[in-house]
Order: C-alpha cells, then sequence, then structure tokens
C-alpha cells in the first residue's frame, strides 16, 4: 500500500501531539515510502541503512515540521540530506566495495516523482552525475568506473567530489 | 531492516512536541537588533539629524536597505530549520541585490576620483566595522540557536545567510550613529562588514547545525 500525504499528515499531527499508535503505524509508512525513495539512488544493501538513519532524524527532528504544509516534501528534506551526507562518508572514507545490486521496484508517485533524487542528479553536469552514480549508486570501483565512462581515474575522483559538493547545495535550491 | 533496529523503541521514546514557530526567533531577532541599536546610541549618540527630526535622505536610504537586507535574510534563515523540497525563500536575493548597490555606486564615485572621506575617516571605519560585528555576533545567536534546534538541509548555505542577516543588522545598528552619508564611505566600510560578517558565518556556522 502507498502512503497518501493526507493520511502521513494527519498521523505526524497526532505523532507530534504524543499519539504512540499514530506515530508507530506513520513510521512503518515512512520506512517504507523511504525504501521506494532511496531504491536505485543507493546500493541496495545501504538502503536499509539509510532508511534507518532517516527514522531516527525523523524522530529526533519531529518537532521541524510544519503541520500547516505537506507532509511529503518535509520528510524528502530530511531524506536528502541523509542521503548526501551517507554518500559523503562512504566517499570519504573510500572503503566502500558496494555490490551491483538493483531493486526492480522503480515506482515513483507523483510526488515522489517531483522531489526524487534523480531530479538532483539531473542537475549536474553529466560527467559528474554519471561518476557519482557509477560508484555511489551502482556500486563500481573507481578503476571499474574508469573503464566504463572512459574517464581518468583523478577525474573521476574529482567529478565526484564536485558533483557531491553541488548536490549539499542543491537540496534547498530546486 | 537491520535486525537490531526497534521501531518500538522509538515510539516508546515519544514524547509530545510543540512544532517549531518561525515567529520565535524572528522576535528575539528584532528584540536583540533593537537593544543592540539602543546600546550603540547610549554609547556613541545618535546622529544629529535624526535628532533634529530632518533625516538626510542618503541615511534613510542606507537604514532602509539594511533593515531590508537583515530582515529579509534573517526571515530566509530562520525558515530554514523546517526544510521541504520545492520550498526556498529567494526574497533574501532580491534584498541582496538592492544592497550591492552601494559598493558598486562607490566604485563608479571612486573611479572618478572622489572617495570622499572612506579613506581619510578610516579610524570611523574601524569603529563602524567594530560595533557593527559586536551587534552582530549578538543578533546571530538567536538564528543559530533556532537552526540547531531545527533541521537545516543546506548548512553551507544557512552560515553565508547568517552571516549576511547578521550583518545587515549587525551595520543597522550602527548605522544610527554613524555620521556619514558619502556613498563611497558606505560602500567600503558598510559592505566590508557585511562581507566578514558573511565570511565568518560561513566558516564557523555550519559547525554549529550540523545534525
Amino acid at each position: 500500500m502507498i502512503a497518501r500525504e493526507e493520511t502521513m499528515r494527519d498521523l505526524m499531527r497526532l505523532a507530534q501531539a504524543g499519539d504512540k499508535q499514530a506515530y508507530a503505524v506513520l513510521l512503518e509508512q515512512t520506512g517504507r515510502w523511504l525504501a521506494r525513495f532511496f531504491s536505485q539512488k543507493i546500493a541496495a544493501d545501504a538502503v536499509d541503512d539509510l532508511v534507518q538513519e532517516t527514522l531516527i532524524s525523523l524522530h529526533r527532528k519531529r518537532a521541524s515540521y510544519d503541520p500547516s504544509r505537506p507532509f511529503l516534501p518535509w520528510l524528502a528534506a530530511i531524506a536528502r540530506y541523509r542521503w548526501v551526507d551517507r554518500l559523503r562518508q562512504t566517499y570519504r572514507h573510500a572503503a566502500d566495495e558496494l555490490q551491483d545490486q538493483h531493486s526492480e521496484d522503480s515506482h515513483e508517485d507523483v510526488v515522489g516523482a517531483k522531489i526524487s533524487i534523480d531530479n538532483l542528479l539531473h542537475k549536474l553536469p553529466p560527467a559528474q552525475a554519471l561518476a557519482i552514480r557509477l560508484v555511489k549508486i551502482d556500486g563500481l570501483s573507481i578503476a571499474e568506473a574508469c573503464i566504463k565512462c572512459g574517464q581518468s581515474e583523478p577525474l573521476v575522483k574529482v567529478n565526484i567530489h564536485r558533483g557531491l559538493k553541488k548536490l549539499a547545495t542543491l537540496i534547498e535550491s530546486e | 531492516m537491520n535486525k537490531n533496529f526497534d521501531i518500538a523503541a522509538l515510539v516508546d521514546d515519544l514524547e509530545p512536541v510543540n512544532p517549531m514557530q518561525q515567529k520565535i526567533p524572528l522576535v528575539f531577532l528584532a528584540a536583540i537588533t533593537f537593544m543592540a541599536t539602543a546600546l550603540v546610541i547610549w554609547a556613541q549618540g545618535m546622529r544629529a539629524d535624526v535628532l533634529a527630526g530632518h533625516p538626510d535622505e542618503m541615511f534613510l536610504i542606507r537604514a532602509g536597505v539594511l533593515l531590508l537586507l537583515g530582515s529579509a535574510t534573517g526571515y530566509a534563515v530562520t525558515s530554514m530549520a523546517s526544510p521541504a523540497v520545492g520550498r526556498s525563500q529567494n526574497g533574501w536575493q532580491v534584498a541582496l541585490a538592492a544592497a550591492a548597490v552601494f559598493p558598486l555606486a562607490a566604485i563608479v564615485v571612486a573611479s572618478t576620483g572622489d572617495v570622499g572621506p572612506a579613506i581619510s575617516a578610516m579610524e570611523s571605519g574601524m569603529r563602524c566595522m567594530s560595533y557593527s560585528l559586536i551587534a552582530a555576533t549578538a543578533t546571530a545567536v538567536p538564528m543559530v540557536v533556532w537552526l540547531r534546534k531545527g533541521a537545516p538541509s543546506s548548512p553551507g548555505r544557512a552560515g553565508w545567510l547568517t552571516g549576511i542577516a547578521s550583518g545587515g543588522l549587525g551595520a543597522f545598528a550602527y548605522n544610527l550613529h554613524c555620521p556619514f552619508n558619502n556613498v563611497v564611505y558606505i560602500g567600503l566600510w558598510y559592505s566590508l562588514s557585511i562581507l566578514i560578517c558573511a565570511i565568518i558565518g560561513r566558516l564557523v556556522v555550519p559547525r554549529l547545525i550540523r545534525w
């Protein structure tokens, strides 16, 4: 079942008022929504961790949700912040060899399409978006990405670095 | 999902929260700006033309632009505590463009060789900057506290805007004393103090508000 904006907004309002039952339903629905949101935006085996981190952020920052506004754009902003943060972490540590696994589920609902992470990637220069997609989402090593996209190793690294930096600044400017 | 992750734990931890209301930091921002302005007037005195009830046109324009810059940017900063994809506050860009007229006009006028008191009154200019920076630091506090409480998803931009907002309001506070109406003086010293605040904001604020 796909959660609807109105339903989630109502659940979040109740959660802010301390309704634990509504909160449990909200977290479950949000977890599913986030799993779809992150699918194909990060290596499949990293999706669960990212969903959990985002749920914890939702919990910690729930007061920042304005109940007079839509819920999903707020959730998406938090999800994208956590996503970029995760990409930066994995890039910084340079120890990730993510598996090339793809989810078959690529459904995007209307809201999801509007606030999709793909929209962000499309705003990057093609070379930067390709480098991020190959290494950070498809899970290729730098060397494999070089072969696939025809860029040199330093160029792939620079494109990832610059692309991630630009992604962070794009988060609120879309 | 990770077996160690338990949604029930988050549910158990749930306490009622009051949704953040943007008017709270804005009221604090206005109050601190007012207090900073009062302190400047108490320490340095108010401009003679304002006291006489006949303020110079340049003073009015300068005060209006600084207040507009500080207010619009401060509003944008406090909005950033409650993020949402597709929602952006762009009013600050217009205010910043309006404020940029001063340094641009200063460059044009200075290029003719008429720099007025901009250089000769350096001591006054430094005092202008010092007071503006102190007042800016005070006005930055409610914005940083609010951002820490919220969920700003663009810390770098939040840093720039906090610096610009506090710089604008800090300069506004000093502007009630500043006796100079020369455009080169304003374009140099006021722009410099706002620029310094913006750079400090960019360097310091993101570290304070990451979550």
